[in-house]
């Protein structure tokens, strides 16, 4: 990534400056780094990426106005998920997680402009990327649709499940979407990143209110 | 940054991984002219568990040979001596590095991709026309192509993961061992030759593993390295289940020219028929 940008960064959104962005040659093109638990809104022509094991990223954007962005998230084990009740309940612990890095997506998009009936979701990941683990890349997948089915919001592409880990680059202005299968030698990198995102989630509990809108 | 040198860190790794006897005795005997199949034979009939392997290996479709091999010395002459060295190599190397472990990567993955990148190699072998081959020698070369990060992975894990983590930032453009370059001034395939060199491995094999992300390099067995460098590329597509090269890292010109094999006809039988063989060859080659 040595040559330098042809273009100057965009100027990030308010609250999103702290996301760390830099220029790929490749794409030729900026693009934020998203690690789990993060999520990124812009309504420049930029990418936003991230690499998943079993976390899942949905990418939104207004397809009128291109104000977009990802998230990267994942619902925390808990007593009555391994019960196979968590759907029971829906605004259990576990959930709240997933609801809460939807909300704030979609919610940042409302309020920087973007129409909710314009809104077009793609959602990639939660993969089974360790063997012999519970398939908790399921769970999450099966959240996203049933929340996305809720919230009566179309899915119009989507990469779930499977064993590998991804990497997901997503361009908000357009649309446009990269997926790559990463290598396996990179699975226990991903995880590790994505068990001290439930480790920090765990110790920080989310507020029972969710802002709806 | 630690300024460890390459033969340092391979030196502190011999205390740890050896390679067990059968192999280093099969290997002076391939090397001494005035041995004899019967020589091999005997030093392979002291190791029971070897026995077993070489017995069920010569009698799996993998040789596909028509009768029944039931005898050591009739499995040293049908396979020939070189090939039973490769075959040691092969069957011991797994169980010789589990003395290294490390949190960066499972031995199921890393085998995994080495034994895929071995099959590949072997495939690719027999399609070669520029000059002879030899299949079970590149299949020996895929399997410890990337040994050097078990290497790596378990004495400089900081460092190490900050190569990984510098791949992932990057949106996995950067490959490894450029990463592995930028964070520690080596790469794998380095550590990997300098093990080879300090193991007595044969020539063929240290030139495969030190080169096999930089043909370029190859003085004795550019073919044979070339080789591996193209499987390495395939194995990954077959790890990863496409048929888009796209998808993976590119191969270098050069290995192509170098082997005369030309891509388009080439990458995508050859990884249907490495995806078909991985199961059976899992069972043999790591035991399971």
């Amino acid at each position: 990534m040595a040559p330098a940008p042809t273009q100057r960064l965009p100027l990030a959104l308010p609250g999103f400056e702290h996301v760390r962005r830099a220029w790929h040659n490749a794409y030729e093109a900026f693009a934020a780094r998203l690690l789990p638990g993060e999520y990124y809104v812009t309504q420049c022509d930029e990418g936003v990426y991230t690499t998943l094991g079993s976390c899942i990223s949905a990418c939104i954007r207004d397809r009128v106005s291109g104000i977009g962005g990802m998230n990267h998230f994942m619902l925390p084990a808990s007593a009555s998920a391994e019960a196979g009740g968590w759907k029971s309940t829906d605004l259990s612990d576990a959930t709240r997680y997933g609801n809460f890095a939807m909300e704030h997506l979609i919610n940042d998009i409302l309020k920087n402009g973007g129409k909710r009936q314009n809104l077009e979701v793609k959602i990639f990941g939660g993969g089974r990327v360790m063997k012999g683990m519970t398939d908790i890349g399921a769970r999450n997948i099966t959240f996203a649709h049933d929340y996305l089915k809720t919230e009566g919001l179309r899915v119009t592409s989507e990469d779930v499940g499977d064993v590998f880990p991804r990497m997901v680059l997503y361009f908000p202005a357009t649309g446009k979407v990269k997926v790559k299968r990463l290598r396996s030698l990179h699975s226990n990198t991903i995880v590790e990143q994505e068990v001290r995102y439930l480790e920090t989630i765990a110790a920080k509990p989310v507020g029972g209110e969710i802002e709806l809108f | 940054m630690n300024k460890t040198t390459v033969a340092e860190l391979v030196k502190g790794i011999n205390d740890l991984v050896t390679l067990p006897d059968v192999f280093i005795r099969i290997n002076q005997l391939v090397e001494d002219p005035d041995s004899s199949t019967a020589d091999i034979a005997k030093v392979v009939s002291q190791d029971p568990s070897f026995t077993v392997r070489l017995l069920r290996v010569a009698n799996s479709p993998f040789y596909g040979f028509s009768s029944t091999i039931d005898t050591v010395s009739r499995a040293v002459s049908v396979i020939g001596t070189s090939q039973i060295r490769n075959l040691a190599l092969s069957t011991a190397v797994a169980r010789s590095f589990e003395g290294l472990p490390n949190n960066l990567v499972s031995m199921e993955n890393f085998w995994h991709h080495s034994l895929y990148c071995a099959l590949v190699a072997r495939i690719l072998a027999r399609q070669v026309k520029v000059r002879r081959c030899e299949p079970d020698a590149v299949f020996t070369a895929g399997l410890l192509h990337d040994i050097g990060e078990l290497v790596i992975f378990n004495r400089l894990p900081e460092q190490a993961k900050e190569s990984l983590l510098m791949v992932l930032d990057s949106g996995d453009e950067i490959p490894v061992y450029q990463a592995e370059n930028q964070v520690m001034g080596f790469d794998h395939a380095e550590v990997g030759g300098e093990l080879a060199r300090q193991w007595s491995l044969p020539p063929m094999l240290e030139e495969c593993i030190a080169y096999h992300h930089d043909v370029r390099q190859a003085q004795r067995y550019p073919l044979e390295t070339a080789v591996v460098h193209i499987a390495n590329i395939l194995a990954l597509m077959a790890e990863i289940d496409t048929l888009d090269p796209a998808d993976v890292s590119p191969v270098d010109p050069l290995a192509w020219e170098i082997t005369g094999l030309v891509a388009a006809e080439v990458i995508e039988p050859v990884v249907r028929e490495a995806r078909e063989e991985i199961a059976e060859a899992e069972k043999l080659f790591l035991g399971k």
